[in-house]
């Protein structure tokens, strides 16, 4: 049986497409594809709302695009992480593991006595 | 492929194209992905758009994004790239700290003379005086068959009474007085003013009040008003103005305190009513100055016409005692500044010369420095440079320079303005004078204009040149012929507006030397003055102003080193220039029934001749027999002969005074003696006649007397003393010395202003001229060293080509000498009322000028010139 997808965090798509381009150069497509292929659809994130985070990340200095002819043959907008795009992504992940480290041990340590 | 995607992949693409193909692509995508899982194109493509979401928001998002991003991107670069621009210009220009300093003190020279000149005109000329609506404010004067003066009260009335234009009039009249304070003793301007002059002023008190109507009767409590820094300083500021009194000719109440700033008549410090009632209508009594006030939308012409009519009816009703003929009428400011006007525009005009001339030295050294970059210009254009870049670039280092010129410049007009100070003569209100918005919004104008145009001349011609062309050429630092034509119409201009400014100034130099000659008829050296008004209120008598004289010379002629003294109501080059009518017995008045004489009156002690060094022509001078019980006696000068007795010597003749100034009855007075002429006020104009009436027969004129003292020693030695003995003698007179060396330089102060800020501008221009020729005759060596080189091997003389060499500066010399000598005859024509017995073609002038000139000439050329006469044949002709 298929479960519905969740809703994405807020503020963690940038996570997502930092990581993504942390493995290289990528166009649109390919980043909006590797999310999707490594969640295995559990997360719910409209396509079209990528294109606007990614130029918000480009306005930011993040990561810059380039128009580049693809190995099809087809023109594509690749974006490629800048030098502050790689500081920002370990300040990111650090940041997003703690936050899953505590939410863990608050989610799987059970008390010794009776909290009241 | 269409044509827009043959661009460069790095360059952008415009926005909505961006977008639009940025979304198609991951469409494309997401539909070959779906088709390739088995889905039909139909179903493949409303999938991809289902998952995509709402296109039509992602693209609208996608592109306000992106549009901001850019429009910040390109703030940024171009914020940027004029960052780098300047701070290459400013590398640059220190790279060559000789062409930046000269440039920058060019400009500073240029501008600071023009802001500073612009400041003085600013405020004494356009700046309105500081009242109620000063253009309404006007001077009235009367015209008389002779000449214009003060108007009589009795006039004033019926000006008053039957014109229209005016708002209204108000007369004052103005002297130095010793002034008792409860704190002491100080001489200061006092002035006496009608009833309506505060009003007309619009002045308000800032503390107590202003003289009731009833205050300017005749009987009524003696009030006074004291300006803001008289009650500061000499009152010490006090709340109370009830216990203040102030003694001059009277002991006044002061009740109240006008604003600060308010100062009107010149630096009047206690204003007192006129009593109106004791005032003569006389109607050929010029005692006092009138001012009045026009009604809004009268014109100054109109007015002067409205009074011309009624002066011609008021002369057919009170027939012959009536001398005026008819009005003037000036505005407040063009009288305040008729003196400064003149000088002051040709100043200005003169600062602009110099600002031409420092564009035109500007331009020559930047076309050099032009020149000599064409080889760096060149390799940048060839390299992709744009030609806007290269232009954009050459216009920032213009502006650097400027900038750093206009500030340096008004650092000079600081200076400048300081230096003023020294020479300015009191009718330019100085302190008006500062440099204020305006003059920064001018001189950066000025200073920035024109270095940015001087600047982009030559990098307009330098980017305009093919750059294969400038690169072969740039191995010589190129210098073709049209060039040197430009430059050569510079030094031309440089020489000419040098030239110009030299003659001007030669000029004024000239005529200062001839009233440096003018002989005053008196003796200039080792006298020393000593003005001292009297407290009136303590000399309330003729026996006691008499007495104290007496004693007063008596004590002054005993000091060692004094070998004459005496006193005059009214010694030459002081504030005083007292006139009036006389008869002379047995010879019919004059058409208007009185005269016929019109002469100076000076009431003078025994000894006032020898002391002065004035020689008696015939008779004698006053000594003990002019007495008070003695008949009345009078001395007169050459000049009244000449005018009234045919140059007939009139000793034993009888004269009598009519408007007689010193209340004594009016009898007949017999001429002692005639006396050599004077120059009374001013050392270029007319030496006119005079009368002389004896201290002890008139002494109610003695209020305010000079004393004279001829000195063995130098005068200035003598101050101390003197002031000591006065101080022994009565310790409220209040004494103020100068030689008469100094009063008569005081007269001069307009001229000697206009003569040195002139002859600065002209040394300046002079110098702008000598470092131009120098710098073109340097540079002209620089680039024909080779054939130098190849003529000195040959076998030419040192001599020879060094001569060669100058003679070409020197021709060029020779056409800007004449351009400036014919420009310099037409603008000096416009000097002609600022001379003095000098023609303003005046040859000496032009020839110092000229001389001067060409000697610069020949030294700034002669230097680079012998250099190549050093030259190593050999190394040079290698060299290339």
């Amino acid at each position: 049986m298929v479960r519905p997808p969740m809703p994405l965090l807020k503020g963690t798509l940038d996570i997502l497409i930092l990581r993504t381009l942390s493995w290289g150069p990528a166009h649109g497509y390919a980043i909006s594809r590797w999310i999707r292929q490594t969640t295995r659809d559990e997360l719910s994130i409209e396509e079209g709302a990528l294109y606007p985070a990614l130029r918000r990340l480009e306005a930011r200095g993040v990561v810059e695009a380039t128009w580049k002819t693809t190995d099809s043959g087809r023109e594509a907008k690749v974006y490629r992480l800048t030098s502050s795009g790689h500081q920002e992504l370990k300040q990111e992940l650090s940041g997003w593991n703690r936050y899953v480290a505590a939410m863990t041990r608050v989610i799987e340590t059970r008390p010794t006595e009776a909290l009241a | 492929m269409r044509k827009d995607e043959e661009l460069p992949l790095s360059r952008q693409l415009p926005l909505d194209e961006d977008v639009r193909r940025e979304l198609a692509h991951h469409l494309a995508e997401r539909e070959k992905e779906l088709m390739a899982a088995g889905l039909s194109p139909t179903e493949a493509a409303a999938e991809a758009r289902r998952s995509f979401g709402d296109m039509t928001e992602v693209t609208e998002e996608c592109r306000e994004i992106t549009r901001e991003y850019r429009k910040a991107k390109r703030r940024a670069e171009s914020v940027e790239s004029w960052r780098q621009d300047l701070v290459l210009a400013w590398r640059l220009l220190r790279k060559s700290p000789g062409f930046t300093l000269a440039a920058v003190l060019t400009l500073a020279l240029g501008i600071g003379a023009n802001a500073a000149i612009f400041s003085v005109v600013n405020g004494t000329l356009l700046t309105p005086l500081p009242y109620d609506h000063p253009e309404q404010l006007v001077d009235l004067n009367e015209r008389h068959q002779t000449g214009w003066g003060n108007v009589p009260t009795g006039n004033l009335v019926d000006w008053r009474a039957q014109s229209h234009s005016f708002v209204g009039m108000a007369q004052y009249g103005r002297g130095y007085r010793t002034t008792l304070t409860n704190q002491g003793a100080l001489s200061a301007w006092n002035s006496t003013v009608s009833s309506e002059f505060f009003g007309l002023f619009g002045v308000k008190p800032v503390r107590g009040r202003l003289p009731t109507p009833e205050e300017y009767e005749a009987g009524s409590a003696d009030v006074a008003v004291v300006s803001y820094d008289f009650w500061r300083v000499q009152l010490g500021a006090p709340t109370d103005l009830s216990t203040q009194r102030i003694r001059t000719n009277k002991d006044y109440q002061v009740i109240g305190v006008l604003p600060r700033g308010f100062e009107y008549p010149l630096d009047t410090e206690v204003w007192t009513p006129l009593k109106f009632s004791e005032v003569t209508m006389n109607r050929t009594a010029h005692n006092f100055s009138s001012v009045g006030r026009l009604r809004p939308g009268v014109s100054v012409a109109e007015a002067n016409k409205e009074l011309d009519q009624i002066t011609a009816r008021m002369a057919t009703i009170d027939g012959p005692n009536f001398d005026a003929t008819g009005a003037m009428v000036t505005t407040l400011q063009d009288r305040l500044t008729q003196g400064t006007k003149a000088p002051l525009f040709l100043l200005l005009g003169a600062s602009g010369l110099l600002l031409l001339a420092a564009c035109t030295n500007l331009a020559s050294s930047m076309l050099a420095r032009g020149m000599t970059r064409r080889q760096e210009i060149a390799v940048r254009i060839a390299l992709g440079a744009g030609r806007l870049r290269i232009v954009r670039q050459l216009f920032t280092e213009s502006l650097l320079l400027a900038l750093l010129g206009t500030m340096a410049g008004l650092g000079v007009a600081l200076v400048a303005l300081k230096l003023f100070d020294q020479v300015a003569p009191a009718s330019i209100r100085l302190t008006e004078v500062h440099l204020d918005g305006w003059v920064l919004l001018f001189t950066a104008l000025v200073g920035i204009s024109t270095t940015v145009l001087v600047g982009l001349i030559p990098a307009l011609r330098i980017s305009g040149v093919a750059p294969g062309v400038a690169m072969r050429a740039g191995q010589r630092a190129g210098f073709g012929k049209r060039e040197r034509r430009i430059w050569n119409a510079l030094v031309v201009t440089e020489v000419a507006l040098a030239l110009a400014l030299l003659s001007g100034s030669a000029l004024l130099i000239r005529s200062f030397g001839q009233v440096l000659k003018v002989d005053p008829g008196f003796r200039v050296d080792s006298l020393l003055t000593v003005t001292i008004a009297l407290p009136t209120s303590v000399y309330d008598s003729d026996a006691r102003i008499e007495a104290i004289w007496t004693r007063t010379l008596a004590s002054i002629r005993a000091i060692p080193g004094v070998q004459e003294a005496a006193l005059s109501s009214a010694a030459p080059f002081g504030s005083d220039n007292s006139h009036g009518s006389f008869g002379i017995e047995g010879v019919p008045p004059g058409p208007a029934g009185y005269g016929p004489g019109n002469a100076g009156y000076r009431m003078v002690s025994e000894q006032y001749f020898h002391t002065m060094g004035i020689p008696v022509i015939s008779g004698r001078e006053f000594d003990d027999r002019d007495n008070a019980s003695g008949a009345g006696t009078i001395v007169v000068n050459q000049a009244l002969v000449r005018a009234f007795f045919d140059g007939k010597d009139p000793v034993g003749q009888r004269i009598i005074l009519e408007s007689r100034m010193d209340n004594s009855p009016e009898v007949y007075l017999t001429v002692i003696g005639v006396v050599g002429d004077v120059h009374h006020n001013s050392m270029t104009g007319p030496m006119g006649p005079e009368t002389y009436v004896p201290l002890h027969q008139r002494p109610s004129r003695g209020y305010t007397v000079t004393l004279l003292l001829h000195t063995a020693v130098t005068p200035g030695t003598l101050i101390t003393p003197v002031r000591n003995a006065l101080r022994e003698m009565a310790p409220d007179m209040v004494p103020t010395f100068a030689t008469m060396g100094e009063r008569i330089a005081r007269s001069q102060t307009d001229r000697r202003f206009t003569m040195v800020i002139l002859s600065v501008f002209a040394a300046i221009a002079l110098g702008l001229a000598g470092v131009g020729i120098y710098g073109v005759v340097s540079f002209t060596v620089a680039q024909r060293t080779r054939e130098m080189g190849i003529r000195l091997a040959l076998g030419a003389s040192p001599d020879q080509v060094r001569a060669l060499t100058q003679l070409g500066a020197m021709r060029t010399v020779g056409i800007g000498i004449a351009l400036g000598v014919v420009a310099a005859l037409v603008t000096t024509r416009v000097m002609a009322t600022m001379l003095y017995q000098v023609s303003s073609a005046d040859p000496i002038a032009f020839g110092g000028a000229t001389g001067l000139l060409v000697l610069v000439a020949w030294i700034a050329s002669r230097l680079p010139a012998a250099r190549v006469a050093r030259l190593n044949p050999m190394l040079t002709i290698r060299a290339e």
